[in-house]
């Protein structure tokens, strides 16, 4: 098996899932590199490439037009694009904003009108180019990373869950949310990770956006009825990282 | 060989304390405010006043994921490697379901995966004395006794009742200060796990023969499932909860060094969209229970109805986990049967 | 790798090594494989019978015999790619291993058939389990009467077995009907659906009918089997259905209370008529 050419590219994020990367610091990450060659990867390395990669782990959502052609360059220089963390894959936090128009002043103050700030909607880069698959997650979660990377480079399409949270923390055995009196969103939650918040006692927040599926009424239904949420609060629940999978997304 | 013999309060924590230093005993323990089984590390975490444990004791015989098959390179060999172990404080529900699968996983087809691990354990159920707030095991499947136990513990006055039903549960006798138990002993333990049963806050009013034919006949009353299901999420967390569920999803998986991996089959749920769906070729795929009101209907045809034939009795045991695990509280298999045979 | 259980002979799923012997391509997305066990052992099995075919890392499928018992030194497979391990198997060549669980599942009742008319109705894909009695039939041709074969593809490039097709076609031994969905400008056969085949011959109702195909076929295949008179006891269905572990454990291919990978996959209509879910 020759090694597979990856390249990590970024765009409007925090550039925490190229973080995360960096966060194995053990034999796993050593391991990965004996089958792949990162080629580009801005966190950890200062080389640049013009090549062609096989694959391209784009990072971040896209927000600004001018930023369509770097994508474009990337699709056409790789094999397989994956949009990898949640901002790349459904927009994640970041469009939080779309469904808002007076948030700039907020954030910003004086500086709101200065045009570096210019930004359109938050979408996910499959806006922009063809995305072959996403990793998701808030950040990503890397042990999903290293699955898809060594199902790609024995060319398998990765396995990506389409059954929610609750699976996962029913298998761990752990107490669920709603039982201790809080709220949760698992339930119309894209699984996949393992389900780590709840078993430290924290809801889930759909970092990883929905399933296919989401019973988004029933949701808003039991946040208010069994976590005493307000109507608006349950509304407006889980626009936090999955604001374009909502059926009222803009 | 059946026995009953008498043991104190006091010497009962002694013969728990002796058995967890020589043997692995898995127990009903406290998480936060619930119950799960998990191995004991000393008698002080035995919890025998456990209402119901968040999963049911399958998940010794059938964990969560299980590796079938690991490979390396071309070479590939099996890994069932059971490991002997106590469960300890199992309630009378609980001991059905396993029995449950213990027949499932046997028939036709023997599953070593599971049955090797079941073999390797020694059961030992415990009377309920802490009833949950979604239990029903008063009034379902009255007619399928417990059994594939090795003992069982009840609380009376003063101790513990402790009969034994074969050498597994025999065996256990030398690590306590066990008495045989007098008839008035033997008499007040049983009257114990008599009175429990009509005290369940759920009951079911029909048994479980005109429950399985009459819900079976409801199949087609396509707008009730739908209406049931309005508010199901396909989460499938009232199958993961299940005693009796025990469906499997399978899948590879390489390791790091991407030549050696498994074969693991993990939990899955039928009530997940994807659980019957096909892929056609050029992109078609076909999904046999498409709509989350049939796949609604496929769990409660299965617990009260498909599966009666095979096990003497519906697949359910009343533990009440689904009820409790469903966060739109429509998963309550009392409330569904008891809304069909009423009407 | 090391294993020190006694367990080895007792875990249903672990597979068995077979031999690529031949691969040939019918159309873009099938592959045809002749295999033979490693351990030189014969495959014995009945025309209907599933094997779980799997490749380590990727996982394992269902897949029918496509060829018959009767020939017993090799066995045959058709794999349509379609998801992660059939795209796999298919990039296999010959003298490659591909690992096997089987025969499983429950096939064709011989014994019903034998001495009676036979009727084979096979859509698309649905050719390459009933090619397993098909062949069965044509080896052992003196113990069956008339034996009628209908065919229907999408279109002529879909067609499967080529070879056979053009023997068929000649062949005394079997009344051969073909059909495309859609033809091209080659194709001077029937255009039509399946059930279109039936205005071309005589079926009678003493027939023992064998209906296997994709799922929208059956209900109309039965309407006209209705017409012509045959019981539906003596109509046999080969369902899909998702069928994971092959062995009736993992849940995955159940039709109401019915395994498909351990009661069927082959059903007598009559036995599965009031199931819901079976049509």
């Amino acid at each position: 098996m020759a090694k597979a050419k990856v390249a990590f590219f970024d765009f409007t994020c925090c550039e925490g899932c190229q973080i995360e990367m960096t966060n194995f610091g053990d034999a796993a990450f050593l391991e990965l590199l004996n089958h792949v060659e990162i080629v580009e990867f801005r966190e950890v390395m200062s080389e640049k490439t013009k090549e062609p990669i096989d694959i391209a782990l784009v990072e971040g959502s896209f927000t600004r037009e001018a930023d369509r052609k770097r994508l474009e360059e990337i699709r056409n220089r790789a094999k397989i694009v994956i949009a990898y963390g949640a901002c790349a894959a459904t927009g994640g936090v970041n469009a939080l904003k779309n469904h808002m128009t007076d948030y700039k002043e907020d954030v910003y103050g004086k500086d709101a009108g200065m045009p570096h700030l210019d930004s359109q909607k938050a979408l996910p880069i499959s806006a922009a180019i063809k995305v072959d698959y996403c990793v998701y997650g808030c950040p990503m979660d890397k042990y999903e990373l290293l699955r898809i990377l060594s199902h790609l480079l024995h060319d398998k399409e990765p396995v990506i869950p389409n059954y929610p949270v609750c699976v996962e923390c029913k298998r761990n055995g752990t107490i669920c949310r709603y039982q201790e009196g809080d709220h949760c969103i698992g339930q119309v939650a894209r699984a996949g990770c393992g389900a780590p918040c709840p078993a430290d006692g924290i809801p889930c927040e759909a970092c990883r956006g929905f399933v296919d599926k989401p019973n988004e009424k029933a949701l808003k239904k039991v946040l208010i009825e069994k976590a005493k949420f307000s109507e608006k609060r349950a509304e407006s629940k889980s626009r936090i990282f999955s604001a374009n999978l909502r059926s009222d997304a803009q | 060989m059946m026995n009953a013999y008498f043991i104190t309060e006091k010497d009962f924590k002694n013969f728990v304390s002796a058995m967890v230093q020589s043997l692995t005993v898995i127990g009903p323990v406290a998480k936060r405010k619930k119950f799960v089984f998990a191995k004991l590390e000393s008698a002080e975490d035995l919890r025998l006043d456990y209402d119901v444990t968040l999963l049911p004791p399958k998940k010794e015989f059938f964990p969560p994921s299980q590796d079938m098959v690991r490979f390396e390179k071309d070479k590939y060999e099996g890994c069932i490697s059971p490991q002997e172990k106590i469960l300890l404080g199992v309630h009378f529900y609980d001991i059905k379901a396993i029995d449950m699968t213990d027949r499932l996983f046997r028939e036709k087809n023997e599953d070593w995966n599971y049955l090797a691990n079941r073999e390797a354990a020694t059961i030992i159920g415990s009377n309920i004395q802490t009833i949950s707030e979604r239990a029903f095991w008063g009034t379902v499947g009255k007619d399928v006794p417990p059994k594939g136990h090795d003992g069982f513990i009840t609380k009376i006055n003063g101790g513990y009742v402790y009969e034994t039903r074969g050498d597994k549960g025999e065996a256990l006798v030398k690590f306590g200060s066990f008495a045989k138990a007098t008839d008035a002993q033997v008499k007040e333990a049983r009257a114990v796990n008599e009175n429990v049963m009509g005290k369940c806050p759920e009951k079911l009013n029909r048994s479980s023969k005109e429950i399985a034919e009459k819900v079976r006949k409801a199949f087609s009353k396509e707008a009730f499932w739908e209406a049931l299901a309005e508010d199901c999420f396909s989460c499938g967390s009232c199958n993961i909860v299940c005693p009796t569920c025990y469906c499997f999803d399978v899948q590879d998986n390489w390791n790091l060094d991407q030549v050696s991996g498994a074969r693991t089959r993990y939990w899955d749920a039928c009530l997940t969209e994807d659980f019957a769906k096909v892929s056609l070729g050029g992109g078609a795929t076909e999904n046999f229970r498409e709509e989350r009101a049939e796949r609604f209907r496929h769990r409660i045809m299965r617990k009260a109805s498909y599966l009666n034939e095979k096990l003497g009795g519906p697949a359910c045991v009343g533990c009440g986990r689904c009820s409790a695990a469903c966060t739109s509280d429509i998963a309550d298999p009392v409330n569904v049967i008891n809304k069909i045979m009423e009407a | 790798m090391h294993c020190n259980c006694s367990y080895s002979d007792k875990n249903i799923f672990l597979p068995k090594e077979t031999e690529i012997l031949k691969v040939e391509q019918p159309t873009e997305l099938e592959k045809h494989f002749t295999l033979k066990m490693k351990d030189g052992a014969t495959m014995a099995f009945a025309p209907g019978q599933i094997l779980e075919v799997s490749l380590f890392g990727y996982g394992e499928i269902p897949i029918g015999f496509a060829s018959s018992p009767t020939r017993k030194d090799s066995f045959d497979i058709v794999v349509r790619s379609v998801g992660r391990v059939s795209k796999a198997i298919n990039k296999l060549e010959k003298g490659q291993s591909v690992f096997v669980r089987g025969p499983l599942g429950s096939g064709f009742d011989l014994d019903k058939l034998r001495g009676h008319d036979v009727l084979i109705i096979a859509g698309g894909i649905g050719l390459c389990p009933t090619r397993s009695l098909i062949q069965y039939i044509m080896d052992r041709r003196s113990e069956f009467k008339k034996f009628t074969l209908f065919y229907g593809a999408k279109d002529p490039s879909q067609q499967l077995f080529l070879s056979d097709l053009a023997n068929w076609r000649k062949s005394n031994d079997v009344d051969y009907y073909e059909t495309v969905d859609k033809g091209d400008e080659k194709w001077t056969g029937n255009v039509g659906v399946i059930t279109t085949l039936f205005k071309k011959t005589q079926i009678s109702p003493d027939t023992r009918a064998v209906i296997c195909g994709p799922p929208v076929m059956f209900k109309f295949v039965i309407a006209e089997l209705d017409k012509v008179g045959i019981p539906r006891s003596n109509v046999y269905v080969d369902l899909e259905r998702r069928m994971k572990c092959g062995v009736g454990k993992c849940g995955h291919c159940q039709i109401n209370d019915k395994y498909v990978c351990v009661d069927g996959p082959v059903f007598s209509y009559a036995d599965i008529e009031h199931l819901e879910e079976a049509l």
